[in-house]
């Protein structure tokens, strides 16, 4: 079925506005209802519906746009074409054989034939299936210019764009019984849907058109100068007066005592052989030369104020300090009070000395502790030392009574051992009354454990 | 249909701003994208050479499920071509079995160039054209060359 085509031309919009009036029904608009211009006049389907809209009512309208009528930014990589429309796909499906196309066109397609289009293998419409997450991601980072304002954004983020921001989209009129619609960017102002007589031809013409209807329909829009005879724009009449060349103008000196007018043009001719001429040059430099001192003055000002406060500052930082300088008995605290115009000078030295006097004691402090940790650790070594040579004492005596135990201890050991192994009558002693081997075993056991004992406790 | 508007327009569009070397197009009527006019120069290395020929494409309202079809406007002394005033041209790549909307109308227009420098008389519509070439190559190149220079100026 052909679209239907505007008288106007071949100037089909690349999306539709949802307006929503009607619940069931959505009003789709075309340049019928939105044209080019500022030209902006209800849908006819619209017109007559007056409801009234809080004042916190949102203005946006819902935009679908079409994808394939949009201007991309580039060319879009082939892969990314659909073979039977030739343009990036719109809401892709993979085939069976891992073809991609966009839905409808997949549909219409197999309403012709069941084949695939590429591969010409059959291919029916249940072998069709929703194309790869990462294809409608490449899709959707696809740039594109916003058919309204021409910005370049991502395909997917074009509707919300026409829906939220873009200045040129149409907008709800603000006005609470306005049913029209307007471009965003004068929608700030309020309704200006009502009717106003055009004062040059007395028309009637709406508020919002009547700036276009002024400066491109109308027909008394334009009119003689009444000066330059040139035609203008009666709407930009006041305009052409601050520039006309044939407007009388009084002489440009005319502030000292020049009496002459001239016409704007010939104003150059006049200043050349004004009498006030020399005069005016002379006041003008006078003038320049006031204003540079005015505002020197001003800066010395500034400064003088500026080195005042300091003053004051440095005068009130002196009294605070004086008083922990006395409690420490230092001799630089009396220094003399210096007051007048030499105070900051004063202030800055009594300040330096007051440091140098820190530092000479801070350098001497650090000299004692110094002294003082020599000290300390002479001390320490003194004391030290004796301690460490009774020490040595003590573990050469330890080691020496160590052995006498063991010696001992193996004496003994041996003595047991030539005892049992001496005969069944031989008397036993300690713990162990019989001759049997485990007795034996016992009684080394026993003397194992004792010298154990006995070294690990020395 | 829209869609298939929209698809010749994106076609069109690029075969005027890209044309192949050798083919101009142009529309037959500046408010109907679905005739074309191509005016195709005969390709070198072949009887045409030094011809020009016209030819109407046109575009079915279910292109591109359906294809296109191209006739010579200019008489052509072709085994594939019939030799009289519709100038009926039988391509593989056109013939509705082996035509794939995946297929660009740029591709017919090179395939259609091929054509004139190999014909091809197993698939003859012109049978008497389709013998000379086969038998006597020599003779089918040098009618051509005279039809060439009487209709294709």
């Amino acid at each position: 079925m052909p679209s239907p085509r505007h008288p106007l031309g071949d100037h089909s919009l690349p999306y539709t506005v949802h307006t929503e009036l009607d619940s069931d029904d959505e009003v789709s608009l075309d340049t019928d209802t939105i044209t080019d211009g500022d030209n902006i006049t209800a849908s006819p389907s619209s017109r007559g519906l007056h409801k009234s809209r809080p004042p916190t009512f949102n203005l946006n309208l819902r935009h679908t746009v079409d994808l394939r009528a949009i201007t991309y930014n580039g060319t879009v990589d082939e892969n990314l074409v659909c073979p039977i429309c030739r343009c990036p796909f719109v809401d892709p499906v993979l085939t069976d054989c891992d073809h991609v196309f966009c839905r409808p066109c997949i549909d219409d397609a197999l309403s012709e034939s069941q084949l695939c289009p590429i591969d010409r293998l059959p291919l029916s419409s249940d072998a069709v299936s929703r194309a790869p997450k990462m294809i409608f991601n490449q899709l959707d980072a696809l740039k594109a210019k916003c058919p309204c304002c021409g910005v370049v954004l991502a395909r997917s983020m074009l509707e919300s764009h026409l829906e939220k921001y873009c200045l040129e989209a149409v907008v709800r009129c603000p006005g609470a019984e306005c049913v029209k619609l307007v471009k965003r960017k004068i929608s700030g102002e309020d309704c200006l849907h009502y009717p106003m007589v055009c004062p040059d031809c007395k028309e009637t013409h709406d508020e919002i058109d009547m700036e276009a209807h002024r400066e491109n329909s109308c027909n008394e829009r334009l009119k003689a100068c009444e000066h330059c005879s040139a035609e203008i724009l009666r709407c930009k009449e006041e305009q052409h007066e601050g520039e006309c060349p044939d407007v009388v103008q009084p002489c440009k000196w005319a502030e000292y005592g020049c009496q002459d007018e001239a016409k704007r043009k010939d104003l150059p001719l006049h200043a050349d052989e004004c009498s006030y001429k020399a005069m005016g040059q002379m006041a003008e430099t006078l003038k320049k030369e006031i204003r540079s001192l005015r505002s020197e003055v001003r800066t010395m000002n500034e400064t003088h104020h500026l080195q005042e406060r300091r003053i004051k500052f440095l005068e009130g930082g002196q009294r605070a300090s004086d008083r922990p300088l006395d409690m420490m008995d230092l001799s630089l605290a009396n220094l003399p009070e210096s007051t007048g115009a030499d105070a900051l000078e004063s202030g800055h030295e009594y300040l330096l000395s007051l440091l140098e006097a820190q530092q000479g004691r801070l350098s001497q402090l650090s000299a004692e502790v110094s002294d003082f940790q020599a000290k300390s650790t002479m001390m320490l070594f003194n004391e030290t030392l004796p301690i460490k040579n009774e020490l040595a004492e003590l573990r050469s005596t330890q080691q020496v009574t160590c052995m006498h135990v063991r010696w001992l201890m193996r004496f003994r050991m041996q003595e047991n051992q030539r005892r049992f192994g001496g005969g069944p009558g031989a008397t036993s002693n300690g713990g162990s009354d019989g001759g049997s081997s485990s007795d034996l075993s016992m009684g080394r056991r026993l003397s194992d454990s004792l010298t154990r004992d006995i070294i690990t406790k020395l | 249909m829209a869609s298939s508007q929209k698809r010749i327009s994106k076609e069109l569009a690029e075969v005027t701003t890209n044309p192949p070397e050798g083919i101009h197009v142009s529309l037959v009527d500046e408010s109907n994208v679905h005739n074309w006019n191509i005016v195709m120069d005969g390709p070198e290395g072949s009887p045409y050479a030094g011809g020009k020929f016209k030819l109407l494409l046109v575009l079915p309202n279910d292109y591109p499920f359906k294809p296109p079809k191209i006739n010579f406007k200019t008489r052509i002394w072709h085994p594939n071509v019939t030799f009289d005033e519709h100038g009926s041209m039988c391509i593989g790549i056109l013939k509705p079995e082996a035509w794939k909307p995946s297929s660009k109308i740029l591709s017919v227009l090179t395939a259609t160039q091929q054509l004139l420098v190999e014909p091809v008389p197993d698939d003859a519509v012109e049978t008497s054209a389709a013998e000379k070439f086969k038998n006597n190559r020599a003779q089918f190149n040098k009618e051509a060359q005279e039809y060439t220079k009487k209709y294709a100026k």
